[in-house]
C-alpha cells in the first residue's frame, strides 16, 4: 500500500507538467487540461499495478490522457463551439520580450492544425521519438515525421513572414 | 544526404543524433547553420508550448487520489464487513440445522436409541408406583385417556422425541422393561409399522391425533401390549 502511494507520488511530481502542457496543447483550456489530468492520474492510481515498467510511464498516461479527451468529445459533442478558440489568449502580463515572443507563438501553434500540433508537442514536450510518437497515434513513422517537418515549415514560415506584426504588441 | 533531404531531416527532428547528419553538419557549415537556426526556432517553440502549469496541481492530484483510496478502503470494509455477516449467517444456519434437525430418519431408530440411552435408569424390579389417573393426567396434552392400566407403570414423563413433546412411558416387561411412547402425528420422521435390532423390537400404531410406539426386547409379545393399548385407549376430540 505505502509503496504504491510513493509510486503514485513520484509519478505525479515527475510528470503532471508534461502531462497538462500535453492536454492543454489538445484541448486548449486550462480548466478541461487540468480535468483531463485528474482523470487521468485517478485511473492512473486506480490501474497502477498493470504499470510494470516506469520508463513506460509517460506514453502510458498520454495513452490514459488521449482516451479521457476522447471520451470528453463523445459527451460534449454539443457543448463544443468554435469560438472557443478565443481563450487561447494568455491573459499574463507580457512583460519581456520574450513573454511576447511566446505569446505570438503559441497563437501560431494553437492555430496549426491538430494532426500537426500533437506530434509536436509529443516530440518537443514529451521528448518521443519518430517510432514512439508513431505508437501513440497509431500513424505509421513516415506519416509522423511528415507532419513534423510540416509543423515546423509552418512555423517558420509564419515566423518569418509576420515581424511587423509582432512589433505591434510592443505598442 | 543532398540539401533537400538534410533540411527535410533537420525540420523532422531538429535533435537528431543520426550518424548521416552529424556527420553531414560537420561536412558543411551551411548546413551547421541550417541546423543551428532551426534548433532555435524549436528552443522558441519548447518555450511557447511551455505554458505555466497551475502552481497546486501536484496537491491536488495527491488530494484526489487520497480521497479515492479512502472511498475504496471504505467499500473494501464494507465488503470485509457483508462477508463476515454472511459468515456468521451460514454458521448459525448449519447450527441450527444440527441441533434441530432429524438425526434420525425412522421413529424406530430413534424409538431404540431413547430406549437404549435411557435403560441404564429403569430395571424390571423397579416398583410401580404411577397410577393410571396420573398417567391419565399426562395423556391428557395428548387428547387421549387409557380407560384401564395397561401393565405395571414404572415411570411416566414427557421428554423430547426428536425435538417434539411426546410421553414416556415404562412397564414392568417380562424380563426387562418395556418402553411406550406417545407422540403427536406430526413428527417429520418416517413412520414404520415394525422394527427390530438384535435386542429389541418396536411396534407402532397411527392413531388420529397420535402415534403410539411400543419397544420391548425379544421375549416381549408386542403384539399383545398393541391389542392392550388399542383396547384401552379413547380419543377425545
Amino acid at each position: 500500500m505505502a509503496t504504491k502511494q510513493v509510486r503514485y507520488e513520484a509519478l505525479v511530481k515527475a510528470l503532471h507538467a508534461d502531462l497538462y502542457r500535453y492536454a492543454y496543447w489538445l484541448c486548449r483550456e486550462k480548466q478541461v487540461a487540468e480535468d483531463l489530468v485528474q482523470e487521468t492520474f485517478l485511473r492512473a492510481w486506480r490501474a497502477l499495478d498493470s504499470l510494470k515498467d516506469e520508463k513506460a510511464a509517460k506514453s502510458w498516461l498520454i495513452t490514459i490522457l488521449r482516451r479521457e479527451n476522447a471520451r470528453r468529445f463523445e459527451r460534449k459533442r454539443f457543448e463544443m463551439s468554435e469560438y472557443e478558440e478565443a481563450t487561447i489568449t494568455d491573459t499574463q502580463s507580457m512583460s519581456s520580450e520574450q513573454d511576447i515572443e511566446n505569446h505570438w507563438l503559441r497563437e501560431k501553434i494553437g492555430s496549426l492544425p491538430e494532426e500537426y500540433r500533437e506530434p509536436l508537442v509529443l516530440q518537443v514536450i514529451g521528448g518521443f521519438s519518430g517510432e514512439e510518437i508513431a505508437d501513440l497515434l497509431s500513424l505509421n513513422k513516415n506519416t509522423v515525421m511528415t507532419r513534423l517537418f510540416r509543423a515546423r515549415n509552418q512555423l517558420k514560415e509564419a515566423l518569418e513572414k509576420e515581424p511587423e506584426v509582432r512589433g505591434t504588441y510592443n505598442g | 544526404m543532398d540539401e533537400l533531404q538534410f533540411r527535410r531531416s533537420i525540420y523532422e527532428d531538429p535533435h537528431s543524433t543520426d550518424e548521416d547528419i552529424l556527420n553531414a553538419k560537420a561536412s558543411d557549415p551551411s548546413k551547421q547553420k541550417f541546423a543551428k537556426e532551426i534548433q532555435q526556432l524549436d528552443d522558441k517553440i519548447l518555450n511557447a508550448l511551455k505554458v505555466p502549469v497551475p502552481d497546486d496541481m501536484v496537491q491536488k492530484l495527491i488530494l484526489r487520489q487520497a480521497l479515492e483510496s479512502h472511498q475504496q478502503q471504505k467499500k473494501k470494509k464494507r465488503v470485509h464487513l457483508a462477508l463476515a455477516a454472511s459468515v456468521a449467517f451460514a454458521m448459525g444456519l448449519t447450527l441450527n440445522f444440527m441441533n434441530f434437525s432429524t438425526a434420525y430418519t425412522t421413529v424406530g431408530d430413534y424409538a431404540f436409541a431413547h430406549t437404549e440411552f435411557e435403560a441404564s435408569h429403569f430395571s424390571n424390579a423397579d416398583e410401580a408406583k404411577v397410577s393410571l389417573a396420573s398417567l391419565n393426567k399426562k395423556m391428557a396434552a395428548f387428547h387421549g385417556n387409557f380407560s384401564d392400566n395397561l401393565g405395571q407403570l414404572i415411570f411416566a414423563d414427557y421428554c423430547r422425541f426428536d425435538g417434539m413433546k411426546s410421553l414416556h412411558l415404562v412397564f414392568k416387561g417380562e424380563t426387562s422393561p418395556v418402553n411406550v411412547f406417545i407422540l403427536p402425528n406430526d413428527v417429520d420422521i418416517a413412520f414404520t409399522n415394525s422394527f427390530s435390532n438384535q435386542q429389541l423390537n418396536g411396534k407402532s400404531m397411527q392413531f388420529k391425533d397420535a402415534n403410539i410406539i411400543v419397544v420391548g426386547d425379544k421375549s416381549e409379545a408386542l403384539d399383545k401390549w398393541q391389542d392392550n393399548i388399542k383396547s384401552n385407549v379413547t380419543w377425545s376430540i
